[in-house]
């Protein structure tokens, strides 16, 4: 066990390292608003797409912050910019404007290597359509983004998950060989494996049936929780975004509730 | 029921789609094209190269013929061969004397030859290139080539001039003016020598049953070596008569073999293309047709809609192709070959309407055959199987390499995702390696062949000699004329050559074998007065018993080194003690068998003063000794022996080898010695080097059409590996766009990719270097008549398995770039999920 925490701190202390350039002091990397436990904030973020001769404002001018450890749950009509924000959010696409500040890093000022390792490191994906690596099993899956670090997988850890997510029969199987809600516990176990510091869930549910979404809507929540990471789920179905701390509601590209209201879990 | 018109309506459908996706119609066309382009290329410039190879063995043997009889034939023979169905011309060959002199040089080696009218104009014609006045009619007239009076000082006379010349035929010495009836140039050894007129040939005592020869030339171009064995037999040739097939004729099925093999490559090459495109536009489009079936269309109107799409392509395709093939081989091969300086000879590249009919009917069947599967994948799907089709997916189903996958672990990350993407589509891998493989195997071929070719037909000389250089004065008939032509000081200055590794000489001096009745010199001079039917055996042997020193021998010495090659080619080896002490000598063939007892008994010779006897060891059979034209016998004895017996005998030749054979420096240092020096108009030579660069120049643009085809053929292999990448980048985008959504950095994706094409380049390496070496290796040797030792042109395999390896590595890399065209990861993500789900 020792030896395992040993592993972990290792690896946080050289992802330190990798990101000391970009630790900012907490007031510059906020734009000049001092916030008390925010994770994540976006300013004025704005992003548009091209749809044939028409542009759509997919984010318009979004402010918006998530504290440390909280679990927020996005919702909209389909094509309001939820995915383009959670997209935002994990670095894997760039606004037009604004600024995005992930875990004291300023995501609009870096490269495509710097995103990368952001990627890697710092944040978890859940997709909807569990977007598994075909040609690995289940467990090189979960462990890729740390074998993609160079890192030996800590096999505590990795197995903690397996039996956690209830997926441990499974380890050497191919995702093809899975159903639809193993496949998305994979993926799960896949964005929490490398201990990020927030997790984000594109309509992770979105492919389940009712009974498969809150288990994995419940399972998300608890491993957020015992690895104290913040959670972000996008989806448009109610009742799962009921079992978040706080819901934000996105219409046409813009924040309609300001800060979210506390769904009162 | 009222009758309804359907056609119009899949047929607007179908233009409407070719419409809508123009780009990847595009592409199929560009790609059929393509194909037929290749095909066209590929086997125009090898029939080209089929063309070059008879080109070569028409300049090289200076006739267009496919087999020979050689020492003399029979009319019935001739008739045989004339009346065999697969023949189509039979030509006569005949020698008819040799020329000594003429007013303006007396060291000549010519001979006169005739040759009857199938021969000069049917058969000769293709390796004439100019012909001033007409072949001789009138006894006395010589058709010359520039060569030959040249070699008889006379090289300044024209057509219609008269000339004197002393020759030799079976009726005797001969002093006569001939008239010069005709002057031609071309190719082919006989330009040394006169062609006479038929009455010249009845005249000179040679018959066609002993000295003619029958060249014959086959009604095809490909002839089974069966039928050649069937042809021979029928002939019931004598002991002395040779049946020579030509180089060309013998492996004319092994080279069509060969251009059919590329045929086949180009053909899969092109299915596969064909095949990989179609399949990657259909699969793209199942949820499309599955909608079609939704609205009613039946699978037999699918199938139709399909075919007429791709049959507008083909036909557009193959037309293009085509078109741009005739192009390509006419016009700009040709064209980049003149601005380079590089001759295609007589030949260049023709338009063959068996190769346009060819072309068009096997690109058409590759396309059939490529649409099939496709069309069947988009006929079978039903309505609810498009609906959940999932592109990604269904590329995985049925991946057999799943249990494999999980158990490899070995290597970096990096290197084991590429390792196991090569095993996860085996018959793809296997297909690019094949491909691959075989375009590298044939260059592998091609090159070691082409490149060989001088050196592996060169005729060895003596002991494999690089230069040997004769003393010309010892060809006179007047004894008196012999003289010390190759002197001390080129001697040394030879040896002190850079480059020359070895050097020996062949000294000689001039010996009477005093008459023995009975004996040695009696048997040897009958023998040599049977030889001449002009002579009268009974007034020569009187002619020798009073004067014998007319009729010398010559004492001939070599060192040691050379005495022990002499030794293994004799039947019955030396003592090497006895031969250097002076107790042996070896006896030089004369072109007669003395009796046995003679043959290994003692030989009384005279040098000087004094009488010298000397053993006979063996008889040496090759004709290196007896350059001289003494009427006595050639002894061969010990270097030191001779100098024993006379302190200055002549050198008659140096046998001269360097340190690396055809080097053209040290060619061209001993050439320059051989022109300064004093005696240089009495030296002759036969040079290795010279002998290699006429064969590369008979040549033509054999190398340059193998290269072409090489070329070609290395680029379907790269077009079918680029095709199978963009393909596989296709089908794996989203997998590469999920690895980068989880961390992979561009930088990892790019090693990933660039190790994936290094794999695909060592497979293709890995199967040149060994079946390809093996195949080379076969190919080479069958072809390999004088025995050099295989060497592969280490240059050329080097530049290709670079090249392949660069562009190998490149070209996934590339591909993923033009795939992903800068988009982010999330617009990727979306775009697939789209495609699946709606969502924002």
């Amino acid at each position: 066990m020792l030896k395992n925490h040993s592993i972990v701190i290792f690896s946080f202390c050289e992802r330190f390292v990798i990101f000391q350039g970009y630790d900012i002091p907490s007031e510059q990397r906020n734009g000049g608003i001092a916030v008390e436990h925010a994770i994540v904030k976006t300013i004025s973020l704005k992003k548009q797409y091209k749809t044939g001769t028409q542009t759509v404002a997919a984010l318009d001018g979004v402010d918006f912050e998530v504290k440390e450890r909280e679990f927020v749950s996005i919702i909209g009509k389909s094509g309001c910019g939820k995915s383009t924000l959670l997209h935002m959010l994990g670095g894997l696409d760039k606004p037009d404007s604004g600024t995005v500040v992930v875990d004291g890093m300023n995501l609009s000022e870096m490269d495509e290597e710097e995103l990368a390792l952001f990627r890697r490191r710092k944040a978890g994906f859940v997709f909807q359509q569990y977007n598994l690596i075909p040609d690995l099993d289940v467990c090189d899956n979960i462990t890729f983004p740390l074998k993609l670090d160079g890192v030996r997988p800590d096999e505590g850890l990795v197995g903690e998950l397996l039996s956690s997510l209830h997926i441990a029969d499974k380890a050497q199987m191919f995702p093809a060989m899975l159903s639809g809600g193993e496949q998305q516990r994979v993926a799960i176990a896949r964005a929490l494996a490398a201990r990020p510091a927030i997790i984000l869930a594109d309509e992770p549910t979105g492919s389940l049936d009712t009974l498969a979404s809150h288990d994995v809507i419940g399972l998300l929540k608890v491993m957020a929780k015992k690895y104290q990471q913040t959670l972000i789920v996008v989806t448009h179905d109610l009742d799962i975004a009921q079992m978040a701390d706080r819901i934000v509601r996105l219409k046409d590209g813009k924040l309609w509730n300001g800060g979210g209201f506390y769904a009162g879990k | 029921m009222l009758a309804n018109n359907n056609g119009a309506v899949i047929k607007k459908l179908a233009g409407n789609s070719v419409r809508a996706n123009r780009r990847p119609f595009a592409v199929l066309i560009f790609a059929i094209a393509l194909s037929a382009f290749m095909l066209f290329s590929v086997l125009t410039v090898g029939l080209s190269y089929l063309e070059l190879s008879r080109l070569q063995d028409t300049r090289l043997h200076g006739s267009e013929h496919d087999a020979a009889v050689m020492n003399g034939f029979t009319e019935k023979q001739k008739e045989i061969l004339s009346g065999n169905p697969s023949v189509r011309s039979v030509g006569v060959q005949a020698y008819c004397g040799h020329v000594i002199g003429t007013d303006a040089d007396d060291t000549v080696n010519v001979a006169f030859l005739w040759g009857d009218r199938t021969f000069w104009e049917e058969q000769k014609a293709p390796a004439r290139t100019g012909m001033r006045g007409r072949y001789p009619e009138a006894w006395n007239e010589v058709l010359a080539a520039k060569e030959v009076l040249e070699e008889c000082g006379i090289g300044a006379l024209g057509v219609g001039d008269c000339f004197s010349m002393t020759y030799e035929d079976n009726t005797g010495i001969h002093i006569e003016e001939f008239v010069i009836s005709g002057i031609w140039d071309g190719y082919g050894g006989d330009k040394g020598n006169f062609y006479v007129s038929e009455e010249f040939y009845r005249q000179s005592g040679y018959e066609l049953a002993a000295d003619g020869i029958l060249q014959l030339k086959f009604k095809g171009n490909y002839v089974p070596g069966w039928t050649i064995d069937r042809l021979e037999d029928s002939l019931e040739l004598s002991r002395q008569q040779v049946f020579q097939p030509t180089d060309y004729i013998e492996r004319s099925l092994t080279v069509l073999a060969a251009v059919l093999g590329l045929c086949f490559i180009i053909c899969l090459s092109a299915y596969l293309l064909i095949y990989n495109i179609l399949y990657m536009s259909v699969s793209g489009k199942i949820r499309y047709y599955g909608l079609l079936k939704s609205l009613g269309m039946t699978k037999r109107q699918l199938v139709l809609f399909l075919r007429r799409q791709m049959m507008a392509a083909a036909m557009g395709g193959i037309a293009a192709g085509v078109a741009v093939g005739a192009l390509f081989s006419l016009s700009f091969v040709p064209y980049i070959m003149k601005v380079l300086g590089i001759s295609l000879g007589d030949t260049g590249s023709d338009f063959h309407p068996e190769v346009l009919a060819l072309s068009v009917s096997v690109t058409g069947a590759a396309v059939f055959c490529g649409i099939r599967m496709p069309v069947r994948m988009a006929a079978d799907v039903t309505p609810v199987e498009a609906a959940r089709y999932r592109k990604d997916a269904a590329m995985y189903d049925g991946d057999t390499g799943i249990s494999r996958a999980g158990k490899r672990r070995k290597g970096g990350l990096c290197r084991r995702l590429a390792k196991e993407q090569l095993w996860k589509d085996k018959k793809r891998t296997a297909v690019v390696f094949l491909s691959l493989g075989a375009s590298l195997i044939v260059f592998c071929c091609l090159t070691t062949v082409v490149v060989s070719q001088g050196k592996r037909t060169v005729y060895p000389n003596y002991w494999d000699a690089d230069f040997i250089l004769y003393n010309n004065t010892q060809t006179m008939e007047d004894i008196s004329s012999l003289q010390q032509a190759l002197d001390g000081k080129l001697i040394s200055e030879v040896r002190e050559t850079d480059g020359v590794a070895e050097v020996h000489a062949v000294k000689g001096v001039p010996v009477v074998f005093p008459y023995d009745a009975g004996g040695f010199s009696d048997c040897w001079i009958r023998g040599y007065a049977e030889r001449k039917p002009y002579l009268s055996c009974t007034e020569t042997v009187s002619d020798y018993e009073e004067n014998p020193e007319k009729y010398y021998g010559m004492l001939k010495g070599i060192d040691e080194e050379e005495f022990d090659y002499l030794n293994t080619t004799l039947g019955n080896a030396v003592d090497k003690r006895d031969f250097l002490d002076g107790k042996t000598a070896v006896l030089q063939y004369a072109g007669f068998e003395l009796a046995d007892g003679l043959t290994d008994g003692t030989v009384r010779f005279s040098l000087g003063e004094e009488e010298q006897e000397i053993r006979i060891g063996a008889v040496n059979y090759g004709d290196y000794y007896g350059a001289t034209v003494n009427a006595g016998a050639n002894l061969i004895v010990s270097e030191k022996y001779l100098e024993s017996l006379c302190t200055e005998p002549y050198v008659l030749s140096l046998n001269i080898r360097y340190e690396e054979s055809y080097d053209e420096d040290t060619e061209k240092e001993i050439k320059n010695l051989v022109q300064r020096s004093k005696y240089s108009k009495d030296l002759h030579y036969i040079s290795k080097y010279d002998e290699m660069k006429t064969i590369q120049d008979s040549q033509s643009g054999m190398l340059e059409a193998g290269m072409v085809t090489s070329v070609l053929l290395l680029l379907v292999g790269m077009l079918n590996y680029v095709n199978t990448m963009t393909v596989s980048m296709q089908s794996r985008k989203l997998t590469f766009s999920v690895m980068e959504s989880v961390g992979m950095s561009g930088r990892q994706i790019k090693k990933l990719l660039i190790w994936e094409g290094l794999l695909y380049a060592g497979g293709s390496l890995l199967l040149t270097a060994t079946a390809g070496m093996g195949i080379t290796y076969l190919v080479f040797q069958s072809m390999n008549y004088m025995e050099i030792p295989f060497a592969v042109p280490v240059l050329p395999f080097l530049c290709a398995g670079l090249a392949v390896t660069v562009i190998c590595a490149v070209i996934p890399v590339v591909t993923y770039k033009r795939t992903v065209k800068g988009r982010s990861i999330a617009e990727r993500i979306r775009e697939f999920e789209q495609g699946y789900f709606s969502s924002d």
